[in-house]
């Protein structure tokens, strides 16, 4: 929990930076849209999460983010090259290719002992060129279709805008899913001793690979759910739609706290790890400083959009050698009460 | 060498030893599992420095500062497990980090292949020095590291049971090999738990036993009879062990017919009664932990059949096997038995985990409970039942692994090794849960290569010896001399 406060109130001292510096980061119109950004980001995040959780990685999200819109469009639109059948149809069809794809790449990284790692990249690959042969390079449109409503609409509407867009709805049903799965379930303890320590989970009797394939099914799964927002939010879908995506999963995720070796990390750190990833993206837009130039007129100092990638790679470096340097700390003071445990089994050895 | 000692986080792994070796001299050292027969060879070897003592060569007093230390005096240690990168040639292999160039020059490959190929031909091994070591056989790369000690002049070479993975070829070759490196004047030091090749091949046995020098035979008196009474001649100190009486074996719920271990020469059959304590005894290697991790169903049986309670019993998985009440406190517990950043609770209710859903949603003051009821019958030194227990000893830790399983009410109780590295009051108390738990009727199994351990629990004993049945001792059976010959194999090379 102590990452998580470390990272909230880090969050929290931005935001108030961001604020003073621009009041209209907190201005209805930004604010919203942040949210829903941070929304979009954090679904997918969670289910990336499920899977770094146990040790893994999936480095396919972007491209099911991608493919849904693609498919639904391809499925559902009116507009040119869209077959004209109901929405609903669309997204279902779609849903189902996304946890297909992750139970087949569960299930190749499971049965085959290969690596995630691997596995995933080819299927980034594979699947982004599917969305390349289905737009056949070019885009295709959701035209008027009520969709695009999920983006832009919400509770609570405020001036034409909602206060609540759809996407923070479903985000804040995937926390509450997602943490209860995470923190309240047998499921979730058994993931998370996968991560700590396979061998030692097999040994308890817990059915690791079952376990491991569901975890890549449920990160497909959510990142089908955010590619329906993406779609919605978009409207084009085109071979671009979420490339690169899943490393902004993963970054979020890492800030949130969790270890890429598994076995660590919590739902509420990886929201807060979202939020951190998309406050940072729109404070490069919104951080102002007021001055005065030599004649005495007043100006603005912006932030040059183009260092965006340079701030976010620092946060992340940042954080994890913060996180280290923690840990090794810990490490420190744990060590002294107990033998060491790199030296050999003392009074046996293995001769 | 002469007094040396060495202390382990509190434990005396070795306490004055002495020895002296010749130039073109085979010494064999022999001893039991933990009778710092490779402790003593790593401090020669300057991988660990030694507490108290000196180490002369050629009568000059020397301080072995890392192996690289140790190298440039002529001395070289050949590991039990061979140290070579089985995706680089043998040529890379044999100059691995004295290339004699610097890091960034070409690597002078001619040279290298050249004095290489001089080097194989020195200990026999006809394969073209740019052949990759994965694609050796084991026998080979042997040859390949004995060429590696002598790329750095060694005078003085120790081989850490250098034949304990080779087929009877190959260890012949490696013979022929050390005999001719004798006749070179290297002085060879050659740690074995065979009896048959140290009589063959050593000039002089030094014996170890816990710790200390238990003496020297030349090569004639070396006999069988005399090594073992060396290796194995302690008074028992049996104080903690756990009264024998008051315990009957019951029925059999476990029994395994022509059980074929992956790996295994041949099917291993055993049987296991409620209520007793049935020890397999052998040396590191003896396939015990093999036999045991199939009948748990880690690595399922290629032939054979297991019966529990009658019924047949195939686990494929440790699932099934824990599903019929077949438990395994494995021998690593750290990597097998525990999830070292989780809390106790947290380890103790994980195989049973499913059983505190309420609705799907886990109860944890029903998981508290049951971990503090295993922390006080076991006594696990600990503050609080949430402690991780990556911060607990070794002898809490094993107290953990029991837990977990005694939390589910086993029916057989596999414990592979369950006292190793665990001080000796933890291990009185373990000794007392174990009698306690066969007193209640389940079926305890004990793999051990503490001899004293075996001797002063188990019922009954299986041995072990190159992954087969070697012999069972029955109640009043169960002494050292018959253990120890049965996993030395003395009793076959005395009978022959």
């Amino acid at each position: 929990m102590k990452r998580e406060l470390g990272m909230g109130a880090a969050l929290a001292v931005i935001c108030l930076a961001l604020f003073i510096s621009n009041g209209d980061f907190l201005g209805q119109s930004n604010a919203v849209n942040t949210l829903r950004q941070i929304s979009m980001l954090g679904i997918y995040a969670i289910g990336t999460g499920f899977v770094i959780v146990t040790g893994g990685i999936d480095l396919s999200v972007g491209s099911v983010v991608g493919l849904t819109g693609v498919i639904i469009a391809r499925v559902s639109s009116q507009a040119t090259g869209g077959g004209g059948h109901s929405l609903l149809l669309g997204i279902v069809v779609a849903l189902c290719v996304a946890l297909l794809i992750g139970l087949a790449q569960g299930l190749l990284i499971t049965r085959l002992n290969l690596q995630p790692f691997i596995v995933t990249l080819a299927g980034m690959l594979f699947i982004r060129g599917i969305s390349q042969t289905v737009v056949q390079g070019g885009t295709l449109s959701l035209g008027t279709s009520p969709l695009l409503g999920l983006a832009n609409g919400g509770l609570f509407m405020h001036g034409g805008d909602p206060l609540v867009p759809w996407p923070l709805l479903i985000f804040l049903g995937v926390i509450a899913g997602g943490g209860y799965v995470l923190h309240a379930t047998v499921f979730g303890r058994y993931l998370y001793a996968i991560g700590g320590n396979r061998e030692a989970a097999a040994y308890s009797g817990i059915p690791v690979k079952r376990i491991e394939t569901t975890t890549y099914v449920i990160s497909a799964g959510l990142a089908g759910v955010a590619g329906v927002c993406y779609a919605a939010y978009i409207g084009q879908m085109s071979q671009q739609v979420g490339v690169a995506y899943e490393l902004y999963a993963i970054a979020a995720v890492v800030l949130g706290g969790c270890s890429l070796r598994g076995g660590e990390g919590t739902v509420l750190g990886i929201v807060i790890g979202s939020a951190m990833m998309k406050v940072i993206d729109n404070g490069i837009n919104m951080f102002q400083v007021r001055y005065q130039d030599a004649d005495g007129v007043p100006r603005l100092w912006r932030l040059d959009a183009n260092w965006t990638f340079i701030i976010v790679g620092s946060v992340i470096l940042i954080a994890v050698v913060l996180d280290q340097v923690v840990h090794v700390v810990q490490a420190k003071r744990r060590l002294r009460p107990v033998e060491a445990p790199a030296a050999p089994t003392p009074s046996l050895p293995a001769v | 060498m002469s007094g040396i000692g060495k202390r382990f986080a509190g434990v005396t792994a070795l306490r004055d030893v002495s020895l002296t070796a010749r130039a073109g001299e085979v010494l064999a050292l022999m001893g039991e599992n933990g009778a710092g027969k490779s402790t003593l060879m790593k401090i020669l070897g300057g991988v660990q420095p030694p507490d108290t003592g000196e180490i002369r060569i050629d009568g000059q007093l020397v301080t072995l500062d890392g192996v690289r230390a140790a190298k440039r005096l002529g001395i070289s240690l050949i590991h039990q497990e061979l140290m070579l990168a089985p995706n680089l040639d043998i040529a890379a292999n044999i100059f691995l980090g004295s290339e004699g160039v610097s890091a960034l020059a070409p690597l002078p490959r001619a040279a290298m292949n050249e004095k290489a190929a001089a080097l194989l031909a020195r200990v026999g091994l006809s394969v073209s020095p740019t052949t990759l070591v994965g694609a050796l056989t084991v026998g080979q790369m042997q040859m390949v590291e004995i060429a590696r000690a002598l790329s750095t002049n060694a005078r003085i070479l120790i081989m850490d049971e250098p034949t304990a993975s080779l087929s009877a070829n190959e260890s012949e070759r490696l013979f022929e090999v050390i005999r001719k490196l004798r006749t070179d004047g290297v002085c060879i030091l050659y740690i074995s738990h065979r009896m048959e090749e140290v009589q063959m091949l050593a000039d002089r046995v030094t014996v170890l036993r816990d710790g200390r020098w238990a003496g020297d035979l030349l090569r004639a008196d070396a006999t069988s009879d005399k090594i073992v009474a060396l290796m194995v001649g302690r008074e028992l100190s049996g104080a903690y062990f756990p009264s024998k009486e008051g315990r009957t074996a019951g029925a059999v719920i476990l029994e395994a017919k022509d059980l074929l271990v992956p790996g295994a020469p041949a099917g291993v059959s055993f049987s296991a009664r409620c209520g007793e304590i049935l020890g397999f005894a052998g040396l590191v290697g003896a396939g015990r932990t093999e036999l045991m991790t199939t009948v748990f169903g880690v690595t399922p049986a290629r032939a054979g059949t297991m019966l529990l309670d009658g019924k047949p019993f195939a686990p494929r998985s440790p699932r099934d096997a824990i599903a019929r009440g077949v438990y395994l406190a494995p021998e690593d517990r750290k990597h097998h038995g525990l999830v070292l950043q989780m809390s106790i609770t947290e380890n103790t209710t994980l195989p049973s985990l499913r059983s505190f859903s309420r609705w799907g949603r886990l109860d944890r003051a029903a998981e508290r409970r049951v971990a503090e009821a295993e922390v006080k019958r076991m006594a696990t030194r600990t503050p609080s039942v949430f402690q991780k227990v990556v911060t607990l000893s070794g002898g809490n830790q094993q107290k953990v692994v029991l837990g977990k399983w005694l939390a589910m009410s086993p029916r057989v109780l596999i414990l592979d090794e369950p006292t190793r590295g665990i001080d000796v009051g933890a291990r009185a108390e373990i000794y007392r849960h174990v009698a306690a738990l066969a007193k209640e009727g389940i079926a305890v199994v004990v793999v051990s290569s503490d001899m004293e351990e075996v001797i002063g629990l188990c019922d009954r004993v299986l041995v072990m010896r190159e992954r087969r049945l070697a012999g069972a001792l029955g109640p009043g059976e169960i002494t050292q001399a018959r253990i120890g010959s049965l996993m030395t194999g003395a009793a076959r090379a005395v009978a022959a």
